[in-house]
């Protein structure tokens, strides 16, 4: 039994579990919180957060995030509204039902885990090696639960808004979790989308477990669009079954810190894995991709594709990793992973790794950072377009090149909006 | 309308360009000939000021002003255009978004209005149906994937909505086969106009036969070394640059 206050204090000062919530997941909860005080805070020794460094994270000291009733005019411009989306919304990691607007639809199980925690809750993260997963399934408060029915095509997007609202003293914390089902058929358009208001910080612990059934075909739009002293770790978990075509997108323009571990199990064959980023940072952000594919099957293919644009101080990294088992014959995948640094001062680091166990397979990666190819500029400027505006048409459709390929048009028009508005943000600054 | 006196021009440290002397006036066609690396090309892109070329000497005048200071975006506002040999593929950027900001930032350095997208369509729907463009081109990204031929007609289309007043045109029939050919000749004839000058570089002489120059000047090693009616190109075609280059030799 764990009750005194060093057994429930986190390493995280003022992070504490609570035994006595969801008592359903006692076992599990206790067990990712020992986990958690086993692994502790990673340092830059540690090979998975080489060049990102948790010290103003384990220096902080918490206070756990609470209810906030938030109006809707302070969060309206979140709310997507012209998408008219299905949404669930959270607010520190709680439900809040007024901005929610969750109709009854076919097929669709739209819910909070405060209403029913899934059977499928945990299978994915990786509670036992990674400290954050651990962390979160050990203090969620709440949680978004998706469910599609079998054969069933959700037409309206499905969003999943995740405010983080900052207090006056302390850092605040909170750990959304999110459940996304798809069973065998099932189609959807699915965002999860993190946002902030105030002006200090606060640190958001996401966890996310997706699991794409059988021919299901799904695109997630994950978007980091908190503000700039917020700080996020997020770590997905995909699951895909034969014959399923998912499309992660990591949309990550905002935050002073991210991090981002996405994963993806390829569990059969014929699995088709699309894992895009885009990432648009200025000023001092920190954003740290890391991605991991395991085609564990013949007959799979994933392409990979991340662009990154740098402005004044910023640092990214992207850690792209392919596995492929031993009986992954055919399998077919891509991984494009590039940078426009547009400051002397801005730092890139990239590591693509391939780990192949199979014969008969197709992997390549490509990695580029640099500066704008001059070619297309003088291009653009012969015909009377000036150098300023060549410049920022050329890296805007740089990196629009990756929304191209989300299917729902209201979305996509609405992100590449958003990354206009990002690329001029950080010209300015 | 072009003036260029006595031009010395250099890419990195290789001298290129040594002392070119050239006039162009309204309506004129004007055909450059010349072999390989005798500074053909070098010429068209430093009258679109790109600057990879250095000029170290002598004067580009174009309508009664010194251009080489110039940015290349001024140098298409005051109306020179220049014809890609390789037309750069911009993916990303649809054909149309990209024919409607020049044109607008032309207009606008002109203190003439923008055109609205509606506007623009109808002048573009009017342009491309004398140039057989396929419409669907327009959707597209800057010449992605586009064929040798869709390449060379897009340029002529972006010279018809432009309007310049200059045309330089730099080894356009290099990769077309004879009827693309033919067709982009066409676009430009179209455009030929007693207030509009060309520049026209090529290597071979059968370009001119669809665009009929006024003068055919050939240059060699820098420099115009010989200056003629349109019937120098057949001289050229008939007996090569070799003969010219040992005359030149002899004479030195």
């Amino acid at each position: 039994m764990m009750d005194t206050i060093a057994q429930i204090q986190s390493d995280l000062a003022g992070i504490t579990f609570d035994p006595s919530a969801w008592p359903s997941l006692r076992e599990s909860r206790e067990r990712a919180f020992q986990s958690h005080k086993t692994l502790g805070i990673p340092t830059l020794k540690d090979e998975e957060w080489k060049y990102t460094n948790l010290r103003e994270i384990r220096e902080d000291s918490y206070k756990i995030g609470q209810y906030v009733a938030l109006q809707r005019d302070e969060v309206s411009s979140y709310l997507l509204e012209d998408l008219d989306p299905i949404r669930l919304v959270f607010v520190n990691g709680h439900f809040h039902l007024e901005l929610s607007s969750s109709p009854s639809v076919p097929g669709l199980t739209f819910s909070t885990l405060a209403n029913g925690v899934p059977s499928e809750l945990g299978l994915l993260q990786k509670i036992e090696e990674n400290t954050f997963a651990a962390l979160n399934h050990a203090t969620f408060a709440d949680g978004a639960v998706v469910r599609i029915a079998k054969n069933t095509k959700i037409e309206r997007p499905i969003m999943v808004l995740n405010m983080a609202v900052a207090d006056v003293d302390r850092t605040v914390y909170c750990a959304p979790r999110t459940m996304i089902i798809a069973e065998t058929g099932a189609e959807a358009t699915i965002i999860e989308s993190y946002a902030s208001v105030g002006s200090r910080t606060t640190f958001t612990n996401a966890a996310t477990e997706i699991f794409a059934g059988p021919n299901t075909r799904l695109e997630v739009v994950k978007i980091q669009g908190e503000g700039l002293q917020a700080r996020h770790i997020a770590n997905v978990e995909i699951k895909q079954q034969a014959d399923s075509y998912l499309d992660h997108f990591n949309i990550a323009f905002g935050g002073a810190f991210t991090r981002n571990d996405i994963n993806a199990f390829l569990d059969g064959s014929n699995i088709s894995s699309r894992i895009d980023g885009v990432v648009v940072v200025g000023a001092e952000q920190h954003c740290d991709n890391h991605t991991r594919l395991d085609h564990a099957f013949p007959n799979c293919n994933s392409f990979e594709v991340y662009k990154h644009v740098l402005s004044g101080r910023s640092t990214t990294v992207f850690n792209g990793k392919i596995y492929v088992h031993q009986d992954a014959q055919k399998t077919d995948a891509k991984q494009t992973n590039q940078a426009i640094l547009l400051s002397p001062e801005a730092t890139m680091n990239s590591k693509p790794q391939l780990e192949i166990f199979a014969d008969d397979v197709k992997c390549t990666h490509g990695a580029t950072v640099g500066q704008l190819d001059s070619m297309p500029q003088f291009y653009l400027q012969s015909r009377g377009i000036p150098k300023d505006e060549a410049e920022s048409l050329l890296i805007y459709a740089f990196a629009a090149e990756v929304l191209e390929k989300i299917s729902h048009p209201g979305l996509r028009d609405l992100l590449e909006a958003k990354l206009f508005a990002k690329l001029a943000a950080d010209r300015e600054a | 309308m072009l003036h260029i006196k006595n031009l010395h021009a250099r890419v990195e440290e290789k001298p290129i360009l040594k002392g070119v002397d050239l006039t162009v006036n309204p309506g004129e066609v004007h055909a450059i000939m010349g072999p390989n690396g005798s500074g053909k090309s070098t010429l068209a892109n430093i009258i679109a000021g790109r600057s990879d070329y250095e000029v170290t000497a002598g004067s580009i005048d174009f309508q009664g002003e010194d251009i080489v200071e110039m940015s290349p975006e001024e140098r298409a506002q005051a109306g020179i255009f220049l014809a890609f040999q390789y037309p750069v593929e911009i993916p990303g950027v649809s054909n149309t978004y990209f024919l409607r900001a020049a044109l607008n930032a032309i207009r606008k350095s002109r203190g003439e209005e923008e055109l609205d997208s509606l506007k623009f369509l109808g002048l573009i729907k009017e342009k491309i149906k004398s140039l057989e463009f396929d419409a669907a081109m327009l959707n597209r990204s800057v010449n992605e994937g586009f064929s040798g031929g869709e390449k060379k007609r897009n340029e002529i289309l972006q010279m018809a909505v432009l309007e310049p007043k200059l045309c330089v045109m730099d080894e356009t029939d290099s990769g077309l086969d004879i009827d693309a050919l033919r067709v982009v000749a066409d676009g430009v004839n179209a455009l030929r106009s007693s207030e509009r000058g060309f520049l026209v570089i090529t290597h071979y002489q059968r370009l001119l036969n669809y665009i009929v120059p006024d003068y055919v000047h050939v240059l060699m090693g820098g420099q115009i070394v010989k200056s003629g009616g349109k019937e120098l190109a057949l001289e050229m075609e008939e007996r090569g640059y070799g003969w010219l280059e040992e005359a030149i030799g002899a004479g030195r």
